[in-house]
């Protein structure tokens, strides 16, 4: 099958550092493919470069066999990818239902008869519609991250970007986000999700990523990957010389 | 219905309130309105008419200005621009002999493509960016016209019309652009567009991750502002029959159309109606009374508002309705 996202030699550089060195992979459609890596591995800079909110300074973005290098992210966005933010960015004023008819009417499908409607509906799939009155500004976090992936999912993306979704929930809020994430999937929306918390990602995702330093250090399924000594290295240091 | 019941008097009063609170926002702007049509039958003076007038241009511009800055978050303090362009675009096609009515159009366009001008290079950019050329950009206008001698530079333009005056013709039109004016606001405000300026507002990076061209939409609402005040310029230019750049183009009227929204409430409806009217009536008392102070007095006042109500008369209004509602609530309870 032909992959839904190539990356070729993607690479950021912030003022001299490089945040995203040369790293290229390929995801398959329908995938939920897990990218990990220490903090400060460049993993929130290659998602934000493959939403198009940061430009690269080179390589190459192919999505769905399109050349999406360089495009704006609400170019992004109708191509069919949307992400999530780490930090929930709510729009405060607006209510919960307006967050998410923001997605509808600017996503992907324009066309929705009923924007309300629509816009309730995504929000029971994440478990808030009956919050759907309320300004935004007066949410907890939990619920939050779950305005932010209704969003997200309203603009219909083929290819929904997670960025540590589950930062900051508790253990019960955190199985619930990652059951959606699975339910998603299974809907038939490929997922590259970013996340710090290795026991969520190893539990959903095939393959995983692992990013240190700017750079693509493996790849496989969760077993090899744990398993694989550059990473224990990349997590924990180089076992101490005596 | 129940209002007839006779047994239902207190039913009656409670129906009659709800009533009222849920028909007031559609009716009390038509009862405004309505006022100021039939303001001839008050047979009011000259002076009072020509304040009004000028109080009604200013509204033009101020929902003009809230498009962009109430609504879209983008604060501009170069809208003198857009108002004088208005004016000396209406002011030569009327001398030029093209009807006042499409004169004023010819003003708006003008201001609409002078808009894209500033909008082109700074609303590609973030952050202040965009506030802070439109101070350079009004200054190097009003600079270029009163050295242009093509329009009488610093010594002014004058409107030569042929026929009677007819002091009621000119605030009517006044009247009209404004209700044009709130109904382009409330459009905006529930369109696709509203909700675009609002996500940019709030959060301009979201908007732009969520399909939202902020660049486009900014663009677009600046235009449809400027027009709005090179509309509210032509007017009063063709009234006044004499323009010149310190009057039309003057930094203080950029100023001042930005005051206005703030008094009455940023980013509402009718704050920037409300602020029209307690700034056009009140500011030529405050400029007579006291005419070395005046901008003190405003300064003070624009201090005061943003430090205690930051939602303007609109904001203090709502305020004192929830403290009404929430005390009467009480008295029922008890």
């Amino acid at each position: 099958m032909a992959p839904i996202l190539k990356l070729d030699r993607l690479t950021r550089y912030f003022a001299g550092l490089a945040a995203v060195k040369d790293v290229s992979f390929e995801i398959e459609p329908g995938g939920l493919v897990g990218l990990i890596g220490p903090n400060g591995a460049g993993k929130t800079t290659l998602l934000s470069l493959v939403a198009g909110s940061l430009s690269p300074t080179s390589g190459r973005i192919e999505f769905e066999g399109r050349n999406l290098t360089g495009a704006k992210s609400f170019q992004a966005v109708r191509a069919g990818i949307a992400r999530t933010h780490q930090i929930p960015k709510p729009f405060r004023s607006l209510t919960v239902h307006e967050n998410v008819e923001v997605g509808l009417r600017f996503g992907r499908l324009r066309r929705t008869a009923n924007h309300t409607r629509t816009a309730v509906e995504f929000l029971d799939m994440v478990g808030i519609a009956h919050l759907f009155r309320m300004p935004a500004f007066l949410l907890s976090v939990g619920d939050l991250k779950r305005l932010e992936l209704a969003r997200a999912l309203a603009t219909r993306p083929s290819l929904l970007l997670c960025d540590e979704i589950c930062s900051g929930l508790t253990e019960t809020e955190t199985g619930l986000i990652l059951r959606l994430l699975c339910d998603i999937r299974r809907a038939g929306t490929t997922i590259l999700y970013v996340e710090h918390n290795l026991r969520a990602i190893m539990s959903v995702c095939d393959p995983v990523i692992v990013m240190n330093y700017g750079q693509k250090l493996t790849e496989g399924t969760p077993g090899a990957v744990q398993n694989d000594p550059s990473v224990i290295e990349a997590y924990i240091g180089k076992k101490a010389m005596i | 219905m129940e209002q007839e019941a006779p047994v239902g008097v207190k039913q009656g009063g409670d129906a009659g309130r709800s009533l009222l609170s849920r028909y007031a926002p559609a009716v009390a702007p038509l009862l405004v309105l309505a006022s100021l049509a039939a303001l001839p039958l008050a047979s009011p003076g000259p002076n009072t008419v020509r304040l009004l007038f000028v109080t009604l241009t200013l509204v033009t511009a101020s929902v003009g200005w809230n498009l962009l800055g109430g609504f879209g978050g983008q604060v501009s303090f170069g809208f003198a621009v857009f108002y004088g362009l208005g004016a000396y675009t209406a002011a030569l096609s009327i001398n030029g002999g093209i009807p006042p009515g499409l004169a004023f159009l010819l003003g708006a366009a003008v201001a609409a493509l002078a808009s894209l001008l500033v909008g082109l290079p700074t609303f590609r950019l973030k952050g202040p960016y965009f506030a802070i050329a439109t101070i350079g950009v009004s200054e190097a206008v009003r600079v270029v016209m009163t050295n242009l001698p093509w329009t009488g530079g610093a010594s002014g333009y004058r409107i030569i019309e042929k026929g009677r005056f007819f002091q009621m013709h000119h605030y009517y039109t006044a009247l009209a652009l404004a209700a044009l004016a709130v109904g382009i606001s409330t459009l905006v405000r529930r369109s696709k567009l509203g909700l675009a300026l609002i996500a940019i507002r709030e959060d301009q990076d979201a908007a732009s991750d969520l399909g939202v061209n902020p660049f486009a939409a900014k663009l677009l609402v600046h235009a449809l502002a400027a027009a709005l005040a090179g509309a509210a310029g032509g007017v009063y230019a063709r009234y006044a029959a004499f323009i010149d750049p310190d009057g039309v183009f003057a930094f203080r009227n950029g100023i001042a159309i930005l005051l206005m929204p703030i008094i009455g409430g940023v980013g509402t409806i009718w704050g920037p109606v409300i602020g029209a009217f307690v700034y056009g009536l009140i500011h030529e008392e405050v400029v007579a009374y006291f005419p070395q102070a005046h901008l003190l007095i405003f300064g003070s006042l624009l201090i005061l508002i943003i430090l205690f109500e930051p939602g303007g008369v609109m904001g203090l209004l709502q305020t004192s309705l929830r403290f009404i509602r929430a005390r009467s609530s009480v008295g029922s309870h008890s």
